[in-house]
């Protein structure tokens, strides 16, 4: 095998960085703020925030949190930006972010995980539905958690 | 029982840790905690966002980002402000694993995943890739399945714990990254926060197979 310092392997692991900015973060967030944009264009984030708004009150969120999550269950990247899109908005103060963010990955990319992590470990079709279920169990917990500790 | 068939994926836990492995542990804890960065100027060099560093202020805009953008090209510009993080944390995080960082973390957290998760230890190479790689560790998953070191049940309760925050570490420092410099916790407390859920997580799928499913 040959013999890499420890720069190398620190590149190496910059160039993973590099690769998953530009091919996943970037057009991720791109995607959120436009999406963020076309919500707020139309007047739909406004009333997602009312209706929400009594939901996402007990997680001590705004109910414009809900885009956060929606849009993290399709995809981790994609929930992020439009938590910072919100963020940058107003939207969301540190707080809420700080609330939001392991929910953000507990139930992340769940659309994306089904084929790629149960169907390639061979779960049983039968248990999706658990499986789905644990994991938005998991982010309310998270956040009820992140409100005490923030 | 008869001793599983031995391949890559299915071997006994019987791993060697060298000290430095711990040391980087505990190096790589520090440095995303965040308790560096308010200590004394040679400190922080131990702090992450002060390696990260500021990127240089675009005359009367608080940021290179510039101030008031909207939709996709602020976001397409929020991006690449993101980038150097990201290629930051992920150049530590290798150095760290290379150094046999997550190793040691597998070595500690074992003896207290397995009577929680209720898995056998030969998962614990597949559990240590899977946070790592979302894809990696299903796939080991599936080979842990085949050649019989894990049962029907073992692979679906693995599984929930892979499910929820999969790939936790890559993601966490790529994606979360965005919101490190915002956030009024120390960078590593929502990554443990995560880590408790997933095995809470699973001893839900645990608790659901044995009293509500017949037959696995």
């Amino acid at each position: 095998m040959e013999k890499k310092t420890l720069a190398d392997i620190f590149v190496d692991g910059a160039r993973k960085g590099w690769n998953i900015g530009t091919s996943s973060i970037l057009p991720n967030l791109v995607m959120a703020y436009a999406l963020i944009q076309i919500l707020r264009v139309t007047g739909l984030l406004k009333l997602m925030g009312d209706f929400f708004g009594p939901a996402m009150a007990i997680f001590g969120l705004p109910g414009e949190a809900m885009a956060v999550l929606m849009s993290a269950w399709l995809s981790m990247a994609g929930g992020m930006g439009v938590a910072i899109s919100l963020y940058s908005m107003n939207v969301l103060n540190p707080e809420h972010v700080s609330i939001l963010l392991p929910a953000i990955f507990l139930m992340g990319a769940q659309v994306q995980y089904m084929g790629r992590m149960l169907g390639t470990a061979g779960v049983q079709t039968r248990f999706y539905p658990v499986l789905f279920a644990i994991s938005i169990i998991n982010a309310v917990v998270g956040m009820l958690v992140m409100r005490v500790l923030v | 029982m008869a001793e599983p068939q031995k391949t890559e994926y299915c071997v006994p836990d019987k791993l060697v840790v060298p000290w430095y492995g711990y040391v980087a542990l505990i190096f790589a804890i520090i440095v995303f905690s965040g308790v560096m960065a308010k200590q004394a100027q040679w400190l922080t060099v131990f702090d992450f966002n002060t390696i990260n560093g500021n990127f240089g202020v675009m005359k009367d805009a608080k940021t290179i980002q510039g101030q008031g953008g909207t939709g996709g090209r602020d976001g397409f510009m929020f991006a690449l402000t993101l980038i150097p993080s990201v290629m930051l944390a992920l150049g530590f995080v290798e150095v760290i694993d290379h150094l046999g960082g997550l190793k040691a973390g597998q070595k500690l957290l074992t003896p207290i995943l397995r009577p929680i998760l209720g898995l056998p230890g030969i998962t614990g190479l597949a559990l240590v890739t899977s946070i790592q790689s979302t894809d990696a560790g299903a796939g080991m998953t599936k080979m842990l399945k085949e050649t019989d070191c894990i049962n029907e049940k073992e692979r679906t309760i693995f599984s929930a714990w892979q499910f929820s925050g999969g790939g936790t570490i890559t993601n966490y420092f790529a994606s979360g990254a965005a919101a490190f410099a915002i956030i009024t916790v120390p960078i590593v407390l929502p990554l443990v926060v995560i880590f408790v859920l997933k095995c809470f997580g699973s001893t839900l799928m645990r608790l659901y197979l044995r009293y509500l499913v017949k037959e696995v």
